[in-house]
C-alpha cells in the first residue's frame, strides 16, 4: 500500500492508505466542514474532481448512490486509492485552522460530579490549539476503541482536557473503563481537535445555551473563553436534565453569576422539582424570552434535544445561522 | 380543424387555467404532440418533445398568438435572425453573471428586507402580495429603470399583461373568443407607455446606468438610439414575464416546500439548500408553464409525430417538467429528489436570458424571509390555489408566526 495525495484548492496533502480525506486535510491544517466523522451528518460531503476514492462505510442515507455516481463522497469515511483532487462542500471556503494532532495524555483526575457522571481531567504532555466547543477522540486503552468527548475547558488551558462522561450500561468506554479500571496516571492516545461546534466570535448580543446533560461540557467552554473576552455580555445557560442528582457544576456557575452580571445559569429538572424550573429547558427558554431575534444560541445534547431547542430557538425567531448545535451521536 | 382524439376537443380555456395537469398528463400518455382546438395550435407535452423542438434546425420562434396580440412585434420571444440577434445583445449585458455577481446581493437583499420588515410583527401575512411579488418587481423595476412606479403599480401591469398574453381560446373559426381581456392589457399597455415614454425621452439626452437607458444606447452609432416602438414588445415581455415569474417561483417553491414539512425545516436551518429547493418547486410548477412557441420552418418529425412546414407548437414546460420518463413521482415536490435540468427557462436560443438573475432573486428572497421569520407556518384555515396555463403560481400564500 502506497501513500498518495489530497489536493484541495492549491493546497496537497499526504494521504495514507487508511486515512480518511478528513483526518488528512485537518492534519494538513486545511479546514475542511465536519461534525459527526462518523457518516451520518453529510457536513463533511466533497466532490471528487479526479482521482479514486473508496466510500468505506459511508451510509446511503447520507450519501446515496445517485450522490456516489455524481462524484461525492463523505471525506470523514473516504480514503484515497490514488492521487485525488476533491471541491470542498458547496459555498465552503477552505481556511487555515487547528491542526489536528495525535497525542499523549495522562489521567490526573477523576471525580464522580454527578449521578453516573464523571470528570475526567486529562493533561498533555504538550499544549493543543482548539477552539471553544470542539472536541477530542481518546482512544481506550489496550483496545481501538476510541470515543468522542467535547472539551469543557477553554482554549486558555491548551494542557488540559476536562471531559464530563455520563455512564452508558455495558458501554466499553464509560462503564469498562471510566467507571472501571481508569487510574491516575494512565497515559492515553488522544486525537483532535474535531468539530464545527464553536464560539461564534463574529457574533454580538446576547447568547443562550441550551444544555441536555453532560451537554453542559462544551458550553462550559464556550461561557468561560465569551467571558474573557466580554465580562459583560449577556449569556444565559439553561441546564436540562432529569433530577437535582443529574445536576452539576451548580456552585461554580453559580460563583460565575456573582462575578459576571451579565451571566445566568438556568437548572431544569424535567422530573422532580427543586431545580431553578420544573419541566424541560427548551420550555423555560421559551417561557422567558419573547424574542431571540438578536441572540447567538448554542445546543449540545442528546439529538431529541437538540431538535426541539432548535424548534423552540426559531419559535423565538433566533436567526437559523446564528444557531449553533452538537448533536451526541452514539456510538455505532 | 380538429383533433383526432375526441377529448382534447373538448378541453377548455377555464379547465387549463385551473388545473392543466390531468390534461396534460393524458397528453404526454396519448399525444406528446397534439392539436389543441381550443388553443388553435399543436402543444408540446413531454420532455423529449418540448426539448427536441426547442432546439431544434427544423423550428424558430414564433410568438403564440395571443402573445403577438398583445405584445405587438419585435418581441425577443417571437424573433428570429438579426433582429433576435440585436435585441438578445440589448439585453444580455445586464444579465452576464458576472455583471449579475456585481450588483445583485445590493440590489435585492435591502429591497427583500424592507419587504418583510413591514409585516415581520404582524404574525400573518399573504406571502404572494406582501412579499414574492413585490420583490419581484423591485428588484427588476429597479434594475430597468422603473425606481419610481410603485411595485403595487408594477404587480397591476403584469397581471393584466399576464391575463391578455395567456388570453388564448379561440372558437372554430380561430377566432378569440374573450375580447375583454385583451382590452385591458391594451389599456395598461397605455398606462405603461404614459409612464415609460417621458423616461425615454430623458434617457435619449440623458444615458444613465439603468437597463433601460443601455437598450436605447448599446452598440448604436454615435448619437443614434433604438427607436421605442422597437423596444417596446421586449420590455413588455420583461415587464410581465420577468416581472411576474421570480414571484411564481418563490410563492411555488415555499408551496412545495409546505408539502414537505421535515424538508422545509432543512431549508430553514440549512439556507445552502435553498438553490436546490427553488429549482425543484420552479420543476414542480414551472411558472413559465405554457407561453412560448416554435413554428416549423419546414416539413419535419418530432417525438414520432409528423409536423408540416407553418405548424405553430406550443411548447409546455411546465408539463415536460411532470414527465414520468424523467422524474420519478414527478407531481410530488421533493427537494431530495436528483437534481436532473429541468425545462422551466427553456431551451436552444430563445432559453430565458434572465436565468441567473431570477435565480439569485429568488434565493435572497428566501434566504432574507426565513432568516426572519424562521418560524413560519403555512395557515392551515385557507388553501394554496395554483391559478394559470401560460404562467402559473400560487394566487395567494397564507402564512401564519408566532410573535
Amino acid at each position: 500500500m502506497t501513500q498518495h495525495t489530497v489536493t484541495v484548492g492549491t493546497t496537497t496533502v499526504p494521504c495514507g492508505p487508511d486515512q480518511t480525506v478528513l483526518d488528512a486535510l485537518l492534519r494538513g491544517g486545511v479546514w475542511m466542514p465536519n461534525s459527526c466523522n462518523q457518516g451520518t451528518c453529510g457536513t463533511c460531503k466533497i466532490r471528487v474532481r479526479s482521482g479514486s476514492v473508496e466510500h468505506n462505510a459511508s451510509p446511503e442515507d447520507t450519501l446515496p448512490p445517485t450522490e456516489r455516481a455524481d462524484g461525492f463522497a463523505l471525506a470523514c469515511q473516504a480514503t484515497v486509492g490514488a492521487d485525488t483532487v476533491v471541491e470542498p462542500p458547496a459555498g465552503e471556503q477552505t481556511a487555515a485552522t487547528h491542526v489536528l494532532r495525535d497525542l499523549v495524555a495522562t489521567v490526573t483526575e477523576v471525580r464522580d460530579i454527578a449521578r453516573d457522571t464523571r470528570r475526567v481531567l486529562l493533561t498533555l504532555d504538550t499544549p493543543l490549539e482548539f477552539s471553544a466547543g470542539q472536541y477530542v477522540e481518546v482512544t481506550v486503552p489496550g483496545t481501538d476503541v476510541r470515543r468522542q468527548y467535547s472539551l469543557a475547558n477553554p482554549p486558555s488551558e491548551p494542557k488540559l482536557l476536562e471531559l464530563h462522561i455520563r455512564r452508558r450500561p455495558g458501554g466499553v468506554a464509560s462503564d469498562g473503563w471510566i467507571f472501571g479500571t481508569v487510574s491516575v496516571g494512565d497515559r492515553v492516545d488522544v486525537t483532535g481537535p474535531f468539530g464545527d461546534f464553536t464560539f461564534d466570535a463574529e457574533s454580538t448580543g446576547p447568547m443562550v445555551l441550551l444544555a441536555g446533560g453532560t451537554g453542559l461540557a462544551p458550553m462550559k467552554s464556550i461561557v468561560r473563553h465569551a467571558l474573557a473576552l466580554e465580562p459583560h455580555r449577556e449569556i444565559t445557560v439553561y441546564h436540562g436534565v432529569r433530577t437535582a442528582e443529574d445536576l452539576y457544576d451548580v456552585a461554580l456557575l453559580r460563583e460565575w453569576e456573582g462575578q459576571y452580571p451579565g451571566f445566568r445559569l438556568v437548572t431544569c429538572l424535567s422530573r422532580e422539582t427543586g431545580g431553578d424550573r420544573e419541566g424541560y429547558a427548551t420550555d423555560a427558554f421559551v417561557e422567558d424570552v419573547a424574542s431571540a431575534k438578536e441572540y447567538t444560541g448554542y445546543i449540545c445534547g442528546s439529538e431529541a434535544f437538540v431538535d426541539s431547542a432548535v424548534k423552540a430557538f426559531k419559535r423565538r425567531r433566533m436567526s437559523p445561522r446564528r444557531i449553533h448545535r452538537e448533536k451526541f451521536v452514539s456510538a455505532a | 380543424m380538429t383533433s383526432t382524439l375526441s377529448w382534447i376537443d373538448e378541453i377548455t380555456m377555464t379547465q387549463l387555467e385551473r388545473n392543466p395537469y390531468p390534461v396534460y398528463e393524458r397528453l404526454r400518455a396519448e399525444a406528446p404532440v397534439a392539436y389543441v382546438p381550443v388553443l388553435g395550435a399543436y402543444v408540446a407535452s413531454t420532455t423529449e418533445a418540448c426539448h427536441a423542438i426547442a432546439t431544434s434546425g427544423d423550428f424558430e420562434a414564433v410568438i403564440t398568438p395571443a402573445g403577438g396580440r398583445t405584445f405587438g412585434h419585435p418581441a425577443i420571444i417571437g424573433v428570429n435572425g438579426d433582429i433576435h440577434e440585436d435585441l438578445r445583445s440589448m439585453v444580455e449585458p445586464a444579465l452576464q453573471p458576472a455583471e449579475v455577481d456585481r450588483w445583485i446581493d445590493d440590489l435585492v437583499r435591502p429591497i427583500a428586507r424592507r419587504y418583510v420588515e413591514a409585516f415581520e410583527s404582524d404574525g400573518r401575512a399573504d406571502l404572494m402580495a406582501q412579499f414574492c411579488e413585490p420583490v419581484s418587481v423591485r428588484a427588476l423595476g429597479d434594475l430597468l429603470g422603473l425606481k419610481d412606479v410603485s411595485s403595487d403599480t408594477l404587480r397591476d401591469w403584469f397581471h393584466r399583461l399576464s391575463l391578455s398574453f395567456t388570453n388564448a381560446a379561440v372558437d372554430e373559426n380561430g377566432e378569440f373568443t374573450n375580447q375583454e381581456r385583451f382590452a385591458d392589457g391594451d389599456r395598461a399597455k397605455a398606462e405603461i407607455q404614459a409612464v415609460v415614454d417621458p423616461l425615454i425621452d430623458h434617457w435619449i439626452e440623458h444615458p444613465d446606468d439603468s437597463a433601460i437607458s443601455h437598450w436605447l444606447h448599446d452598440g448604436m452609432p454615435e448619437g443614434q438610439t433604438r427607436g421605442r416602438d422597437y423596444i417596446y414588445p421586449t420590455l413588455y415581455v420583461f415587464l410581465l414575464g420577468a416581472m411576474q415569474e421570480p414571484g411564481h417561483a418563490m410563492g411555488s417553491t415555499l408551496a412545495g416546500l409546505f408539502t414537505r414539512p421535515e424538508q422545509f425545516e432543512a431549508v430553514v436551518d440549512d439556507p445552502d439548500l435553498i438553490p436546490r429547493a427553488i429549482a425543484e418547486g420552479m420543476r414542480w410548477t414551472s411558472p413559465i408553464w405554457s407561453a412560448t412557441a416554435r413554428i416549423a420552418t419546414r416539413d419535419t418529425t418530432v417525438a414520432g409525430i409528423d409536423i408540416a412546414e407553418g405548424t405553430v407548437v406550443i411548447l409546455s414546460y411546465g408539463s415536460a417538467n411532470h414527465d414520468t420518463g424523467k422524474y420519478d413521482a414527478p407531481t410530488a415536490y421533493d427537494l431530495t429528489r436528483p437534481p436532473l435540468p429541468h425545462l422551466a427557462f427553456g431551451a436552444g436560443k430563445h432559453a430565458c436570458a434572465g436565468i441567473y438573475f431570477a435565480n439569485h432573486v429568488c434565493r435572497i428572497g428566501l434566504e432574507e424571509l426565513l432568516e426572519t421569520i424562521p418560524n413560519l407556518e403555512r395557515d392551515t384555515d385557507a388553501d394554496v390555489e395554483f391559478w394559470g396555463w401560460g404562467f402559473r403560481g400560487p394566487t395567494a400564500l397564507h402564512v401564519t408566526w408566532e410573535i
